[in-house]
């Protein structure tokens, strides 16, 4: 082989994979270098997706951040929603009632069922395997479809308020997500069936893209993939919020870091997320979902249009923004591909002085050269679908 | 002479009008319905003429008008001459195999005798093969002359992987020809016409191994790495359109269909039906004469024939729309180190068992 | 290789994280090395789908037109619920005047910037009364967040629940002066009724 190789003249190709290209279903493109079908060096090219949201946000009152972050992670938005409410609500210093916190917790989990969904089938989808695809797509459909009936929107949902939420649960809400569970069990045990153990698919997805344990903390990895690793690290447990400490439920953890570890722990969270769900609906106790603080949540509608008091502060509010007290803030959420941090910057005035964001997908990107160098092009299809990287909330 | 003539033409019209006219047209509908129909949808059923939509079926006119209408790009850089014969060369073989398949036995009509098959040629099987492995050069043609690096790589993994199965597939068929000891398609399927002698009994191995082998001659899901979307953008056809690139598709149906009236012809039991032999039907259609029950019989045969046909392409279908892809070291590792072997081994007990029979 | 399991967050104790191995096996199985078997299942799930979806286009089941989740968008609809935000538009009272006064919340609040108002008085049953002049939306901006209905005070402006027909080719066409945005009490009647449920007293934490 060496020999030929002195006598028979190679090159090096060099592709560009995106920023369209099947693969790359967030924007983002690949310098691939290959040699033959080998990668010899992968560079990835992020930005593609940039639109100024943290800029923008220090352009409009603190309410109004709430539409923009539903773009960040558009699959899961309410946890955007959430996680940037919280952080909010912790500059503040105020509590939210319990009803609104079980309902911020299903929300979350059923935002991140649908993006698990997503995921997994979009992944199915590039290997080849379209019919799983499709059956999560059906369930992801009926999530949605919850989501619709909860907060009026399927993916800009614009459903939690600082210290309150838009509107509380429909209701019939509980039979509905019987019957919708029902279906996405059904078709979550399909998929299983179709996937998990077809040995085409595993041979895809295994022992490609490792990430050992060490590194992956290094490299700031977070959510299922650092979960693959064998890290039980997640919020949710490590850093309880809302009302996750009186949930039951379990942290599926992965032994080897590679692909199909982190396909089996996003399978498994799908179900612990439904689990969630579940006895968060059970458990949820009746009463109020808003603070009664004119100052940070706008008024009822009733105070509005009877008291002359209430209208012209809610005026003031509208138009000024609420204004929390100088300071500094970081609060972080589970995302579905990990830590969704904020950190928030107030100077006394009604708009964010800085609204950062740290995009749990962003280091995962990172890592990709790492993940990917020396193996098959092939093999660039479920490192980067199992990464989750979405463009919206990567380049913000 | 004449007569012969005349067979012959309206076989081949036959044959022609079956795969291109029916064929062909009717597996687009078949490929969109039958995975909607799997993947809990409806499929495209939008193209009407005057409110009338037939489940889908206007679709077919559609696509031919556009593909017709659209306009046939040549990429800059590219060599116009092979850029333009490779889809000729990748449609052409997957007709031409036909001739050899028969699709019906022998009758005698009115003193004439009618063999159903165009060319019945005393090697058949090989016939197949030269010129399945011709489709080779389409699509690397079609890989090379269209100056694209996405094409290039498809037009690299299509050559690689057709050239390994080749090789697998035609040692799987060797443990067919050693039981029916012939090269002739016709014998082969005549010496089926007992239920338990038909090929998938005697040679179950080998059925398998064929079916494996001839998907991924076909370039088809799971095996479709030289034309993986989400690998390559769509491979050696990355840059054709318009009348070409349906060239391309329609190849592949008929090499489909082709697959299928192989796999009829050499495993299972070609134009009889189980239990019920000629002669049963002979004397069941004795009311309409000799001449009568024979033309009954022999339709009777050809419908058995594509009934057959039309369940192995739904058989197809659902593997396609059923698994992943296999990625391209996995399909070589598969096909020269477990294919190849289980083939050699097929061949060596076949051979041990007909020594010792 | 696999790695042991020796890594705890902080001072948690790993009861508390409930860590659960997912991976039943690092080397494939004789089972999974196989492939035909769980080809043939996967095959045999995928024809039940088949086989259930082609009965249900002939036999539908009991009160759906197929088993199928599609629905046939132009000839059939789904049935939206209540909380959709559909595209926001002005109430108009019996009379045909707007209900808006033109305080500007809806303009100050709109995270998109997609409304203007142009403010003016008139004299309404003898009672000098503010109105909005021009009303602009443009529907290109528009984000559906649905923050003006919950800002307004008048319950002037409401999300309908129409989602239809409101792209177009001329970006022009896409800012609605007030005449298109106007939309009867009696069809918004239920949407009102909502927001004025969502928003209620009920709904705040008494002091």
């Amino acid at each position: 082989m060496s020999d030929l190789k002195k006598t028979l003249p190679t090159e090096y190709m060099v592709l560009n994979m995106g920023p369209s290209h099947p693969v790359t279903h967030g924007t983002v493109k690949f310098l691939v270098t290959l040699d033959g079908e080998t990668i010899v060096d992968f560079v990835v090219d992020i930005g593609y997706l940039h639109r100024g949201f943290e800029k923008m946000c220090e352009n409009s009152t603190w309410e109004q951040v709430f539409p923009y972050t539903d773009r960040l992670n558009y699959v899961p938005p309410m946890i955007n929603n959430v996680g940037y409410a919280l952080a909010v609500e912790k500059l503040l210093g105020i509590d939210v009632p319990e009803r609104n916190k079980y309902i911020r917790v299903i929300a979350s989990e059923l935002s991140r069922i649908s993006d698990h969904l997503t995921n997994v089938a979009a992944s199915g989808l590039e290997l080849g395997a379209f019919t799983a695809f499709l059956y999560f797509v059906e369930a992801r459909e009926l999530v949605w479809d919850m989501l619709e009936s909860l907060c009026g929107a399927r993916l800009t949902s614009n459903y939690v308020r600082i210290g309150g939420l838009k509107n509380d649960l429909p209701e019939d809400f509980k039979d509905q997500t019987t019957a919708v569970f029902k279906r996405c069990r059904e078709l979550w045990s399909d998929v299983d069936k179709l996937l998990t153990k077809n040995r085409i698919f595993i041979d895809r997805v295994r022992d490609v893209g490792i990430m050992p344990p060490d590194e992956a903390i290094a490299w700031g990895f977070t959510g299922p993939c650092l979960r693959a690793s064998g890290v039980p690290y997640d919020v949710r447990k490590a850093n309880p919020y809302l009302v996750y400490d009186r949930m039951d439920f379990e942290i599926p953890i992965g032994e080897k870091g590679d692909n199909f570890d982190r396909y089996l722990v996003r399978m498994e969270e799908i179900i612990q997320s439904m689990r969630i769900v579940e006895q968060a609906l059970k458990e949820i106790p009746s009463g109020p979902i808003n603070v009664d603080m004119p100052e940070y949540r706008w008024q009822s509608k009733d105070d509005i249009y009877n008291k002359i008091e209430s209208l012209i502060f809610h005026f003031k509010t509208v138009t000024e923004g609420i204004k929390p007290p100088p300071g500094e803030v970081y609060f972080a959420v589970e995302g579905t591909n990990g830590e969704l941090g904020f950190y928030l910057v107030s100077d006394g005035r009604g708009k964010p002085y800085k609204c950062r964001v740290r995009p749990p997908c962003f280091p995962l990107t990172a890592a990709m050269p790492r993940m990917i160098k020396g193996s098959l092009i092939a093999d660039v299809v479920p490192t980067f679908d199992m990464i989750n990287m979405i463009g919206g909330e990567c380049d913000r | 002479m004449l007569a012969e003539l005349i067979e012959t033409i309206a076989k081949i019209m036959f044959i022609f009008g079956v795969n291109m006219g029916f064929f062909t047209p009717i597996l687009g509908w078949v490929e969109r319905k039958q995975s909607a129909v799997m993947q809990d949808r409806v499929g495209a059923n939008r193209a009407d003429i005057f409110g009338f939509r037939v489940i889908g079926l206007l679709h077919i006119l559609a696509d031919a008008i556009k593909v017709l209408t659209k306009e046939d790009f040549v990429p800059a850089g590219a060599n116009k001459f092979f850029h333009t014969l490779a889809p000729f060369i990748s449609l052409t073989p997957a007709l031409v195999t036909f001739a050899v398949i028969p699709f019906g036995g022998q009758y005698e009509i009115f003193g004439h005798k009618v063999n159903l098959v165009i060319a019945d040629l005393d090697i058949g099987i090989l016939f197949i093969f030269a010129f399945a492995s011709l489709a080779t050069y389409g699509t690397v043609l079609a890989g090379w002359s269209s100056n694209n690096n996405w094409s290039f790589l498809g037009g690299m993994r299509a050559s690689a992987q057709m050239l390994s199965y080749e090789v697998a597939m035609g040692l799987s068929i060797i443990g067919v020809i050693m039981v029916y000891s012939s090269l002739k398609l016709t014998e082969i399927g005549a010496m089926q016409a007992e239920f338990f002698r038909w090929g998938i009994f005697l040679q179950p191995v080998g059925f398998i191994l064929f079916l494996t082998c001839a998907i991924a001659e076909n370039k088809r899901a799971p095996f479709d790495i030289p034309e993986a979307e989400s690998e390559i953008v769509a491979g050696y056809f990355t840059e054709y359109s318009s009348m070409k690139f349906v060239m391309f598709w329609m190849g592949e149906f008929l090499e489909i269909v082709t697959i299928s009236g192989i796999i009829t012809t050499l495993f299972f039991g070609a134009w009889h039906i189980p239990f019920v032999s000629n002669e049963m039907l002979l004397s069941i259609f004795g009311f309409a004469g000799p001449d009568g029950a024979n033309i009954l019989t022999m339709l009777i045969n050809i419908a058995t024939f594509f009934v057959k046909i039309i369940f192995f392409i739904w058989l197809q279908m659902t593997i396609r729309w059923t698994l992943p892809r296999f990625r391209y070291d996995q399909i070589m590792k598969l096909g020269w180190k477990i294919l190849l072997p289980l083939a050699l081994i097929n061949i060596f007990i076949t051979g041990l068992v007909l020594l010792v029979k | 290789m696999s790695y042991e399991l020796n890594y705890t967050i902080g001072s948690i104790p790993l009861e508390k994280l409930k860590p659960k191995k997912v991976r039943k096996n690092i080397e494939l199985t004789l089972w999974e090395r196989l492939y035909i078997p769980e080809i043939v299942r996967g095959m045999i799930i995928t024809t039940r789908h088949f086989v259930q979806n082609m009965a249900g286009f002939i036999f539908p089941p009991n009160g759906k037109k197929r088993r199928v989740f599609t629905v046939y968008y132009p000839e059939e609809k789904l049935t939206i619920p209540i909380a959709y935000r559909g595209r926001p538009v002005l109430v108009m009272r019996e009379d045909g005047t707007e209900r808006c006064v033109a305080c500007g919340l809806c303009e100050s609040i709109c995270p998109a910037f997609a409304i203007s108002i142009v403010g003016g008085e008139r004299r309404r049953e003898n009672e000098m009364e503010r109105y909005p002049v021009t009303y602009t939306l443009d529907m290109s901006r528009c984000v559906y967040c649905g923050f003006c209905e919950e800002v307004c005070p008048k319950e002037a402006i409401a999300m309908s629940d129409e989602y239809e027909e409101l792209a177009e080719r001329d970006r022009n066409r896409m800012i609605y002066p007030k005449e298109k945005l106007l939309v009867s009490e009696k069809r918004l009647k239920n949407r009102i009724d909502y927001v004025r449920k969502i928003y209620s007293k009920n709904n705040y934490n008494a002091k």
